[in-house]
């Protein structure tokens, strides 16, 4: 038995769920689904200067977020995680926890890794409903999904991603990134001239989530506002502490820094890789930089050293 | 749930000055005293709290105080950016925003029982000096004790008027690169400050803080006296934002500076890429 979604009643389905949700369709949005819950730029504080009183800005809202890939369903759960430990990012939260992610993905696949509520294609005019919680199971009590003893089942495989299989073996991930900077790869140096340390990779990256914070103070001086935005380890000033002394001076130390986090500090941290294998940041990169191509290079030197 | 990013207000109780740009800010909660952890301390010697002057941003700074002050909080202030510049300014009377404090501090209960020898420059004593009242207050616990205290010039020594009071418990070993005429205590990270150490290098430590005189030490002093790099342990400066382990500003390598430090062993930061 399978619950079934018309195609064409998809849309109903949620103009229904609209009087409980802002329904955000992020498929044909540049920057990734984050932006929603860690958005590029936030308030987080309010400080009136002549009251001295300080408050909250609450950025709570209730999303439901409708995905078109796996991967950043998988990339969702991830930043969950990433969210919630050591200790819970208030901000984060505020509007994770009301929001509902909803998948609609065109391709077939066994499992889903993330998101709420998953509708799978299985023909031209049908989806086929994965529940994942008891927040999807709320959504499906109506008229909209169908229990349909055999539905007509149409494969439609996605294109194979070799570099999604190197990511199921993050330790040697981890391994050969760390080994590639230590045996002075040469690699590093090429990549240092490539790169214009412009961030965009970070950006667009669904799992990147460095970030500054900074106080914009109105024209008037009356109020302050602690503001939090997206930053990234690319860019030169990143690890600059007063006094100008630079932690990270070189973009061959920044841009190592960031396949360090994503391959070696976040295995050692959470046990896996940083990266799910959108592709997102090597589309993106004006200099053609493709993440995939540098690893598979590191990865078969390790093998071979 | 709990807002890891919201400060709370403090008063500015004293402002002292302790040399051309640097100042020592005492912080008193706006209602009742800092709360004791689970070791009767305020905080564990070599934590770090996040100031906040709004307007001007947020920082790190290490604590001066003893950790069993439960009155008040001590921070030393050197003007360096837009936020301490404008700290500077603050007078007392005023009030200022802190969170914290965070971090791992210096590992009393592995130090207690051994020899100690601390060695700090210009603006690294604040750690130091609240890790040396720790050692006074449990004395008995620790064996013999120096601090090395390194500065440019006599007058770059902060924390003067605290000398006295710590020479009576512990070794203070003064040095500078500039000496002035009345200058009577070393001159550089001289190799002649080994002679007036006495310790059991195998049953020794060693706790370090800032950046400036910290090679120096290590090379001349430190290895020289047959200490350890396992038993040398490190208060680390990095840029700081969240303090809480989510912003990746401070990242040595593996480890997050807020969370996993801002005290390392040497030994293990040491082999860190970065």
């Amino acid at each position: 038995m399978e619950l079934i979604i018309k195609k064409d009643q998809i849309k109903n389905w949620l103009g229904e769920l609209k009087k409980d949700f802002k329904i955000v369709d992020s498929r044909k949005k540049s920057l990734p689904a984050k932006q929603y819950f860690f958005p590029p730029k936030e308030g987080l504080f309010n400080f009136n200067k002549k009251t001295e009183k300080l408050k909250t800005i609450d950025n709570s809202k209730n999303i439901l977020l409708i995905i078109g890939y796996l991967d950043e369903l998988e990339a969702m759960t991830q930043l969950d995680e990433i969210m919630e430990k050591p200790h819970k990012d208030f901000f984060y939260w505020q509007k994770r926890n009301k929001s509902v992610l909803i998948g609609i993905i065109d391709k077939s696949f066994k499992v889903p890794k993330g998101g709420d509520i998953v509708l799978e294609k299985i023909n031209e005019k049908e989806y086929r409903t994965w529940i994942l919680n008891s927040k999807g199971r709320k959504l499906i009590k109506n008229k909209f999904f169908k229990k349909v003893l055999k539905p007509r089942v149409v494969d439609y495989p996605s294109k194979h991603k070799p570099f999604k299989e190197m990511l199921l073996d993050p330790e040697l991930l981890a391994d050969a990134v760390e080994w590639s900077w230590k045996s002075h790869h040469k690699i590093w140096d090429e990549l240092a001239g490539k790169c214009l340390g412009c961030g965009i990779c970070t950006y667009v990256c669904p799992l990147c989530h460095c970030f500054s914070i900074e106080d914009r103070v109105v024209l008037d001086d009356s109020e302050c506002i602690r503001c939090r935005e997206w930053d990234a380890c690319t860019l030169p000033k990143f690890a600059e502490v007063a006094g100008e002394h630079n932690f990270h001076k070189t973009i061959k130390e920044r841009y190592y820094n960031w396949y360090y986090h994503k391959f070696v500090r976040a295995y050692k941290e959470f046990g896996k890789s940083q990266c799910v294998a959108c592709g997102n940041c090597g589309r993106n990169c004006p200099a053609g930089i493709k993440i995939n191509d540098v690893l598979k290079e590191i990865v078969e030197d390790y093998k071979n050293q | 749930m709990k807002n890891i990013y919201k400060p709370f207000k403090v008063n500015i109780v004293k402002i002292e000055d302790h040399s051309s740009n640097v100042k020592l800010f005492r912080l008193q909660k706006t209602k009742g005293n800092f709360l004791v952890n689970e070791k009767g301390t305020v905080f564990n010697p070599g934590q770090f709290i996040l100031i906040s002057h709004f307007g001007y941003g947020e920082a790190p700074f290490g604590i001066a105080s003893s950790p069993f002050e439960t009155r008040y909080i001590d921070i030393v202030v050197r003007k360096a950016g837009c936020l301490t510049k404008a700290v500077h300014q603050l007078k007392t009377g005023n009030q200022i925003f802190m969170r914290g404090p965070y971090g791992h501090g210096f590992p009393v209960d592995f130090m207690a029982g051994k020899d100690v020898v601390m060695v700090t420059g210009g603006c690294g004593i604040p750690p130091i000096a609240s890790l040396i009242e720790y050692i006074i207050e449990y004395r008995k616990k620790f064996g013999r004790t120096y601090l090395i205290y390194g500065a440019r010039t006599p007058s770059d020594l902060l924390m003067k008027d605290n000398f006295k009071k710590w020479e009576k418990y512990i070794k203070v070993m003064l040095t500078v690169d500039k000496p002035d005429q009345e200058w009577k205590g070393h001159v550089g990270m001289v190799s002649s400050i080994i002679s007036d150490i006495k310790i059991d290098p195998l049953d020794a430590v060693s706790a370090m803080c800032g950046p400036g005189p910290m090679m120096d030490a290590l090379e001349r002093i430190l290895r020289p006296l047959g200490i350890s790099d396992r038993r040398i342990f490190v208060n680390m400066e990095r840029k700081m934002q969240c303090g809480v382990g989510k912003c990746q500003h401070c990242t040595v390598g593996e480890k997050y500076v807020c969370q996993d430090g801002p005290v390392f062993n040497f030994d293990e930061i040491d082999k860190s890429w970065d």
